[in-house]
């Protein structure tokens, strides 16, 4: 794509997410969800080829949708307070309709259906933007909106999400769709805890970015979009190796690796809050994650996964750039210890 | 406790700057440096605990413990050495950091005294170990091993997690030092029926119980040596160690709650011996005899009078030695033979009648004979169940028996008879692995001299 009319849409997409996070008046806010929305589709389709437009179709069809249903639930909003200012949603109905509608937005369970075949049919950078900076723009309304939302379908959805997330991962291959599956599940973690201590979901949505981030660059680095070709990196750049191993164990919340830090932060603010069942559930459902992981990190470290001999000589024609990738490990891997400091956010 | 854990973090950067031909040394040395720091800390003056901060502190339970760990990790470099003499250099740096890495993990977990703490890096160890196992095991099973390994203790420990923070919210506080004076009963009611099972249950994976032991015969076997080492001696005591801590705080539910627990043990240790019997593969047979002898523990625990709990310390320790010294005996038979087998190198004390020496001092140790402290502490679980119950004596008769008879199989299957007409050459004891067993027998045989200091803390 030429230079500057990608350098237009990505300043769109950065102003409609911005737009969204600093209005305090509804229209502007679907404004910044629409803005979004339109300028990230030419994203999408980067690489032109059909699944990539079938992709972004499903993508543009959700969202209209959850924007259209978002509209709604402010013009009721509207008619039963008389303001458009952003704060609490006094009406009942304006702030269900809201949670469903940014709830499809960011691909919780039942409206998570769009979010593996979307992650799939784009390209590897693509898929990256789309898992992490476009869940800003939804999370940071539901922040605001948080004291008024109901909890039970808040739960409900986050629940099924955490369950759908794990157990619909366990048969993928193909890296996108496991990405997929695992931002559906660390989006049910965020969302559990929003109605008791929002902090802690912005704590877990920083924490889900940077490993993320950190997964996506590593495969963008040896280019592979299936298990099999991941498996082939211990040839190239056996250091990637290990560099997928500690992240996917830190996302699938093993001690002491940093993923681990909102997990035990949002079971310990559930259990003060006296539900105990609950987040017993909630993790051991996230153990379903952790197997796929655990399986991901078979194939590619922990064993010499045969290949043929070909493949150990590979001709590497140009060096792909990984941008910020030692900061972004550190920040995946070790910051448990820094757990004390979360008492600044109060 | 900083002045041992800095240098076993320190042990890292040690083994990635050596030079080739010092890598051994430099961290057998100085693993070996370590854990005669962590001698002192047997020197208990009274009845209290030696705190060295607000987060660590060595107590009479904690410090023979932590003395085995520190003992272990030159005994696992030294048994290491063979089969990784063919890796490259770097696959050896990072297998001893994996090591170290374990070994600092289980360090903080004996010493922590805040219980969230200790969960964390109880739940640490797990990596490390799963990365050892799965990497450099040996067998296509390992990959189940290690599936079976993590994912039977995070079930079992995740619970725990819930638990110990609804206690911290109802006590505001989870120091151990201060739980100790603070206790209090806790209220009879169906919740706090389930707040027993959720602390209980991952140790009780961790031991392993009879129903849920299924991950270790798979961990042990496929482990390397050092896997199989840390597995067996330390790892395991890790459950009884939570056990002991934990059920501090659950009375009275446990005078109820543990009667099936002790029926799956005592039942367990009886079944898990009688398949030793009839193990083909000698790693296995070592690997259920740990089963048994831990469901040993975990009655001992269950049953909370002091003479058990003495028994419980001194058994952890006894086995955590002897069974590592089995485990370095089989992988001397492993290295020479490549298989498991235990038919296939029979009549070894005519070729190796050093090693048969060792052979037959762990087989004695490993089926309690007296004086060893093995026997002190089987004799103390026995005699404490007798007076909890005295039906048990005829099981726990029975269990001794059947252990006898399963460490002389072992012995004499291995040892005695025409050795195997296929084995044409094997290569002659290494003093490495003259030295590794003399490491392993030397402080089971003094302790017997002094065994008040691993009794733990009701002596």
């Amino acid at each position: 794509m030429n230079p500057l009319i990608l350098t237009i849409i990505l300043m769109t997409v950065f102003l409609g997410t911005m737009i969204v996070m600093a209005s305090s008046h509804w229209l502007m806010i679907w404004i910044g969800f629409e803005m979004n929305l339109l300028a990230i589709i030419p994203i999408l389709m980067k690489k032109y080829s059909p699944r990539a437009m079938e992709a972004s179709t499903k993508y543009f069809l959700t969202q209209a949708t959850a924007s259209m249903l978002l509209m709604m639930a402010i013009i009721i909003n509207l008619m039963h307070s008389g303001q458009w200012t952003i704060t609490k949603v006094f009406n009942p109905t304006a702030s269900i309709i809201m949670t469903l509608a940014l709830a499809m937005k960011l691909g919780l369970t039942p409206f998570h259906f769009w979010v593996p075949e979307v992650t799939q049919g784009i390209s590897l950078t693509s898929g990256l933007i789309l898992l992490t900076w476009q869940k800003l723009a939804p999370m940071s309304i539901l922040y605001q909106i948080s004291p008024s939302i109901n909890l039970n379908i808040l739960l409900t959805m986050a629940v099924l999400s955490i369950l759908v997330g794990g157990w619909g991962g366990l048969n993928q291959t193909q890296l996108r769709k496991i990405m997929a599956y695992s931002s559906i599940a660390h989006m049910g973690w965020m969302t559990a805890i929003l109605v008791y201590n929002p902090t802690l979901t912005m704590l877990n949505m920083l924490i889900y970015i940077m490993m993320t981030l950190t997964m996506f660059m590593l495969f963008i680095h040896s280019s592979s979009t299936t298990t099999l070709s991941l498996s082939h990196t211990w040839n190239k750049a056996p250091l990637i190796t290990t560099l997928i191993l500690i992240t996917l164990l830190s996302m699938g919340g093993l001690p002491p690796l940093s993923g681990f830090m909102p997990k035990w932060m949002i079971i310990q603010e559930l259990t003060k809050n006296s539900s105990i069942i609950l987040p017993t559930l909630m993790a051991i459902m996230a153990l379903l994650n952790l197997y796929f992981y655990t399986r991901l990190t078979y194939s590619t470290s922990l064993t010499m996964f045969p290949s043929t001999n070909n493949m150990k000589m590979k001709w590497q024609f140009e060096t792909k750039q990984i941008t910020l990738l030692p900061p972004l490990i550190i920040a995946s891997s070790l910051l448990l210890p820094l757990t004390p400091m979360l008492s600044i956010l109060d | 406790m900083l002045k041992i854990i800095i240098p076993t973090i320190m042990l890292m950067p040690l083994t990635w700057l050596s030079k080739k031909n010092m890598i051994w040394i430099n961290t057998t040395t100085y693993s070996l440096l370590i854990s005669l720091i962590s001698l002192s800390l047997l020197n208990q003056p009274n009845n209290n605990s030696l705190n060295f901060s607000l987060m660590f502190f060595s107590d009479p339970l904690s410090a023979p413990l932590l003395v085995l760990t520190t003992w272990l990790l030159p005994l696992m470099l030294m048994a290491s050495q063979h089969h990784l003499s063919k890796e490259p250099l770097i696959r050896k740096k990072l297998y001893i950091t994996m090591l170290a890495m374990l070994q600092t993990f289980l360090i903080m977990t004996f010493t922590a005294t805040e219980l969230i703490s200790f969960y964390i890096l109880f739940e640490a160890t797990l990596v490390p170990t799963l990365i050892i196992i799965t990497r450099w095991g040996k067998q296509t099973e390992r990959l189940n091993a290690g599936l079976y390994f993590l994912f039977y203790t995070l079930v079992g420990s995740l619970p725990l997690l819930v638990a110990l923070i609804s206690i911290q919210n109802l006590t505001g506080s989870l120091n151990f030092l201060l739980i100790q004076y603070w206790n209090q009963a806790l209220p009879d009611s169906w919740s706090n029926i389930f707040l027993w099972l959720a602390c209980m249950m991952a140790f009780m994976v961790k031991m392993p119980l009879y129903g849920l032991h299924l991950w270790l015969p798979k961990a042990h076997v496929e482990a390397p040596i050092a896997g199989s080492m840390v597995l067996a001696a330390i790892l395991l005591k890790l459950g009884g160690y939570g056990m002991l801590r934990i059920t501090m705080m659950l009375n009275p539910q446990t005078n109820f709650m543990a009667y099936p627990f002790l029926m799956l043990s005592l039942w367990g240790m009886i079944m898990t011996s009688s398949i030793c019997l009839r193990q083909t593969d000698l790693k296995s047979l070592i690997a259920y005899s740990s089963v048994s002898h831990m469901a040993l523990v975990i009655v001992a625990v269950l049953i909370q009078t002091p003479w058990s709990y003495m028994g419980a310390t001194a058994l952890m320790i006894a086995h955590g030695l002897t069974s590592s010294m089995l485990f370095c005996l089989a992988n001397s038979n492993y290295e020479r033979t490549h298989s498991r087998t235990m038919i296939l190198a029979r009549g070894l004390q005519t070729l190796l009648p050093l090693m048969a020496a060792w052979w037959l001092l762990a087989s004695l140790t490993n089926l309690a004979l007296p004086p060893s402290i093995n026997l002190i502490g089987e004799l103390f679980v026995v005699m404490s169940s007798f007076s909890w119950s005295n039906i048990t004596i005829i099981l726990m008769g029975a269990n001794i028996t059947i252990t006898a008879l399963y460490s002389l199989y072992m012995l004499i299957t291995t040892q005695r008879g025409k050795y195997t007409h296929h084995i044409n050459s094997i290569k002659p004891s290494f003093t490495r692995e003259n030295a590794l067993m003399a490491l392993h027998m030397t402080p089971l045989l003094l302790l017997s001299l002094n065994p008040k200091i691993i009794l733990g803390f009701t002596y």
